[in-house]
């Protein structure tokens, strides 16, 4: 018995043996190339059928006109069409609108709280714990409960706002510029970004920020203390330390953080989806990826809205290559 | 003073966190009548424990619940092999192309997943995987982050850990099980984690790929319910709540191992 | 890897992507042979959007249907809402693989037809075995055959009535007391004048708005208009600028709020008597019955307001079934299906047991239908329009055109679009949507 567990146990030991001795019948001058092969080839078959081939297929899709794909070759026609078309940059508005709205902000609470969680040694856990909850429930559940939240009639934004003393807000109905608003009319109606739209800004940095503040605790833990300290030592005041030596010290997590939070924003779907049933159908809440999406999928328009989503791609990439180019350059790495 | 104002000031905002999931629990322990009362008080005054058999009732979550950790287990399980595997040959491995490679991987998560949707639907179809469970697990087998963090987890190892292992005789793959997964616990884990997160959380594709309701996950499931003719909120919330919950459970259950020092990794380019 | 070479390397990336672009590889999509692969070979699969008791009766049905006809049995399978059964049909025809058949709006099937899914059913009606008679063809409603006829495709009759419904003013009888009111309004003036006196009495709004463009069609038939001429829309009609009107007047003067869409926050606000009036499908009836729990005196529901109530007009819709190209097996088990669902005594049940309504002539004698009209004189409202109701619009590019509706509405309600501006803006956005779809 226990001799069948033991051989039982050694099973998968006895496999990776072979597997390299395998390995090793290579000629010695392949270096790690069998291996390599071995390694690397489960994770880029799955990424090369389900990510890189109709990345191949959306391209060459772009490239023809009608619908579902069957249209004649007209070379970048439906580019032309996209840049021509006023939905097209009203929905690129609404995404940039998103990406400055979401991010800074993001980045500023989620810092002040890591802060002073690892400032912190009784109860960091819990408090930690708090703050990435919303990070792990799903965005459609979560919305849901935000909808009733946001519901004009009754809903608990509007109570709040009843109870401080100022007129109940439509929330994710209102289409009207969160400027126009504030101002009380003095900015005109269309300029900014929508209160609807503010409202999925809000949902995404209270679902959102828990994935930063974890990642800034990270980066903090790794700063050495004693660093911190000789700097207080040597007179510099809190504020000082944290501007000249934490600071920097951070900002290689601060760029890994701005990097992935504007790709993530700019790939922004499932919350605009949810709290806005299907991406609503006011533009002030329809962003590049709704507009594409919808065009694909609910008018057909596949060149058309593979041709919007590659100039998308497109952008992202050469937005991140530009943060990694001239912003890159100045994160000190210790 | 100045020892809990930290503390006052993390609970505040904490407060805020936490808000809406008090909110929909305490909606969730009351009756009709009372839920779609306006209220700003989060004790529910009452616990309508018929709500849970009710929703039960209304929809099959029993099997939804079977259906998504059965996907989201696999799929977890799928990308922490895959990505160890490949994050370890990204970063100690020398063979040609892999620069170029390595740019790819992190090049597909610069895709907007909803631009290659149909494709990737096609291509189900063709494979004849429609309505099954290959199609809900096999296309999320391995993604670019995990590799990425992987890799950053092996290279923050001391060179010196593989050479001894190598001058040992240790071959790469008992290398890569035997001695390096243990090392990168921590990256393991989070992977692991947020690997199951995102198939447990994810809607659209297993609405489009699915269609009998003995294939349907969770995230289908509260939806339809969410669509029901003049929806029930307490009954919504009370579905929510349970579909929330084994995510808190299992975040709860990992964040033992789940230390920042894992993320913290990743990060050092 | 340092930061200057990963630049790089998504530089390449980048140019691969532009690359792989020029390239021109073949086309990917499958090549589309005349008819489709079933998705399933031992059953023939019906795509529905039904759940709750309506779901669970259509199974009930289909499981009846199955034990008495020979043949692949019915399979019912929920895909989703309307959208969500539009993008799997779509998305499935590129894929080559179809259900036997699906529930579908007339907008849908017209982007069907083209890709040579949806069969034509004439040849499955004019079957002398299995067809249906001229006896019977002439009992169905002829408003819920007509729009099954595509005028763009060679008039066919490419999908087939199913269970149908039609727009209709639920109103609450407490509300009204409050005003003194005892009568719903049968005219668009009365409405808004029974609103403002519900408003001055209650000091609330009186009616609940949910945004659909099947709503906004119906107050323009109702006002003698239409809101299509050929491919030509009439949204800057009288008709139509009077309907954009009403809702500038509902929100200026505080009559009326918009609900979140995809809820039913109107229902449950007319169950607890805080509303007097909402505009919804016969097929709310169950449900606001529910909401009322079962008390009739609470309520009651009626043609929606007329400009000249001697000749109203108002939409029939409800989803029709298509059928698809697929194997012969499973085109005659899904003709059978419908052939039998339509059939006087099942479409009868199905009126009686949700709020749809028969789509049979005949049906309307049936002992459960005058059961049913004799319990409550309310429920007949719905079926007494069916002499005056007629269908949207079953052109390529009317789906688009529906969210440009959505959206005008959304704007003239939010009161940042005038509605003489929004009319002419929208006629414009969904004439080139129209042309737009027409090139394709």
């Amino acid at each position: 018995m226990t001799r069948m567990a033991e051989t039982f146990a050694a099973l998968p030991d006895r496999l990776l043996a072979l597997l390299d001795s395998l390995l090793d019948r290579f000629p010695r001058r392949m270096g790690d190339i069998p291996a390599a092969v071995l390694l690397t080839a489960p994770a880029l078959l799955v990424l090369g059928a389900f990510s890189f081939t109709p990345m191949v297929n959306a391209l060459t899709l772009s490239l023809r006109g009608g619908k579902h794909g069957d249209g004649a070759f007209i070379g970048l026609g439906n580019y032309l069409d996209a840049l021509r078309s006023g939905e097209f940059w009203q929905s690129l508005t609404v995404t940039i609108y998103y990406v400055l709205g979401t991010i800074p902000a993001m980045l500023a609470f989620s810092f002040l709280i890591a802060l002073v969680l690892h400032r912190i040694s009784r109860a960091r856990g819990f408090f930690r714990t708090l703050y990435f909850l919303p990070y792990v429930t799903s965005v459609v559940a979560a919305a849901m409960v935000w909808r009733s939240l946001f519901n004009p009639r009754g809903g608990v934004f509007n109570l709040l706002m009843a109870w401080v003393g100022v007129a109940p807000q439509q929330w994710l109905l209102e289409p009207r510029g969160m400027l126009h608003l504030l101002t009380g009319g003095a900015v005109n109606a269309s300029i900014g970004p929508s209160m609807a739209l503010c409202c999925v800004m809000l949902f995404d940095i209270w679902h959102g920020c828990g994935f930063m503040i974890v990642v800034f605790l990270a980066g903090l833990s790794s700063i050495p203390r004693e660093v911190e300290e000789s700097a207080r030592i040597d007179g510099a005041g809190g504020l000082r330390t944290l501007w000249h030596i934490t600071l920097p010290l951070l900002s290689p997590t601060i760029f890994f953080l701005g990097v992935v939070g504007v790709v993530r924003a700019f790939q922004a779907f499932n919350s605009f989806y949810a709290l806005t049933q299907g991406g609503g159908n006011t533009q002030d809440t329809r962003n590049l990826i709704l507009y594409i999406y919808s065009q694909f999928y609910d008018y057909g328009y596949w060149g058309y809205a593979t041709a919007a989503s590659t100039m998308l791609t497109l952008a992202i990439v050469a937005l991140t290559a530009l943060q990694w180019r001239f912003v890159g350059r100045r994160v000190h790495y210790s | 003073m100045r020892r809990v104002l930290p503390h006052i000031l993390l609970a505040a905002f904490g407060l805020l966190m936490v808000w809406p999931f008090l909110w929909m629990l305490s909606t969730a322990c009351k009756d009709y009548a009372s839920a779609s009362t306006p209220s700003l008080s989060l004790w529910p005054g009452m616990f309508h424990w018929q709500n849970l058999p009710d929703t039960f009732r209304a929809a099959p979550f029993g099997r939804y619940f079977f259906n998504s950790f059965l996907v989201a287990g696999t799929v977890s399980l799928s990308v922490v092999l895959t990505s160890l595997m490949a994050g370890y040959a990204f970063a100690r491995l020398r063979f040609p192309g892999r620069g170029v490679l390595f740019a790819l991987v992190l090049g597909s998560m610069m895709v907007p997943f909803e631009a290659i949707f149909v494709p990737n639907f096609v291509l189900i179809s063709r494979l004849g995987w429609y309505d099954s469970y290959a199609a809900l697990i096999v296309p999320w087998c391995a993604n670019a982050f995990s590799i990425f963090l992987m890799r950053q987890a092996f290279l923050a190892l001391p060179a010196d850990f593989y050479d001894a292992a190598r001058i040992d005789g240790c071959g790469h793959l008992r290398f890569l099980f035997r001695i390096g997964a243990p090392l990168v616990r921590p990256m393991v884990i989070t992977v692991a984690l947020f690997a199951f997160l995102g198939s447990y959380n994810s809607l659209l594709w297993p609405l489009v790929v699915t269609a009998d309701g003995s294939m349907r996950v969770v995230q289908v499931g509260l939806t339809a319910f969410n669509t029901d003719a003049g929806v029930r909120i307490n009954l919504l919330m009370c579905a929510s709540a349970i579909v929330i919950l084994p995510t808190v459970v299992l975040y709860f259950a990992a964040q033992r191992y789940f230390v920042e020092s894992a993320l913290g990794a990743g990060i050092k380019a | 890897m340092t930061r200057f070479r990963l630049w790089m390397m998504l530089a390449a990336l980048s140019a691969a992507c532009c690359l792989a672009g020029c390239g021109g590889s073949p086309k990917s999509g499958p090549t589309q042979g005349p008819s489709f692969r079933p998705l399933d070979t031992t059953s023939a699969v019906f795509w529905d959007r039904q759940i709750t008791e309506i779901g669970a009766l259509l199974h009930r049905l289909a499981d009846e249907f199955n034990a008495a006809h020979p043949g692949l049995p019915i399979k019912v399978e929920y895909a989703g809402d309307y959208p969500d059964v539009f993008r799997k049909v779509s998305a499935s025809i590129q894929a080559g693989v179809l259900p036997a058949m699906t529930v579908s709006y007339e907008n849908m099937t017209a982007e069907y037809i083209p890709t040579g899914a949806a069969l034509d059913l004439d040849l499955l009606i004019k079957d002398p075995k299995t067809g249906l008679t001229q006896a019977e063809l002439d009992d169905y409603f002829p408003a819920a055959l007509q729009p099954n006829r595509y005028a763009d495709f060679g008039g066919k009759m490419y999908s087939f009535p199913l269970s149908k419904s039609i727009l209709m003013l639920y109103y609450n009888r407490r509300v009204l007391a409050k005003a003194g009111l005892t009568a719903p309004p049968a005219t668009w003036d009365e409405f808004l004048d029974q609103c403002r006196k519900i408003k001055a009495a209650t000091g609330k709004p009186a009616h609940a708005i949910s945004v659909d463009c099947s709503t906004f069609d119906a107050m323009v038939f109702s006002r003698g208009g239409d809101v299509i001429r050929g491919h030509e829309t009439l949204f800057d009609s009288p008709q139509a600028l009077a309907v954009l009107d009403f809702y500038a007047t509902l929100t200026r003067e505080g009559l009326a709020y918009r609900i979140t869409p995809g809820t039913y926050q109107d229902n449950e606000a007319l169950g607890k008597d805080e509303i007097a009036f909402t505009f919804r499908t016969s097929a709310s009836r169950t449900d606001i019955m529910l909401l009322m729990q079962n008390d009739k005196t609470r309520w009651g529901m009626a043609r929606i307001p007329q400009l000249d109530p001697a000749h109203p007009a108002t939409v029939l819709y409800g989803p029709n079934v298509t059928i698809f190209n697929t194997t012969e097996e499973q085109k005659a088990a899904a003709w059978a299906f419908v052939k039998w669902f339509t059939s006087p005594e099942i479409t009868a049940r199905w009126a009686v047991g949700t709020g749809y309504l028969p789509v049979r002539k005949s049906a309307l004698d049936s002992p459960e239908m005058k059961k049913l009209f004799d319990e409550w004189e309310c429920n007949r409202a719905a079926f007494d329009c069916l002499d005056f109701a007629r269908g949207e619009p079953n052109i390529t590019g009317w789906q688009q055109v529906r969210d440009l509706v959505v959206r005008t509405l959304s704007e003239v309600l939010a009161g940042t679009r005038e509605p003489a501006e929004a009319g002419r803006l929208l006629k414009q956005g969904a004439d080139e949507v129209l042309a737009r779809a027409g090139r394709g």
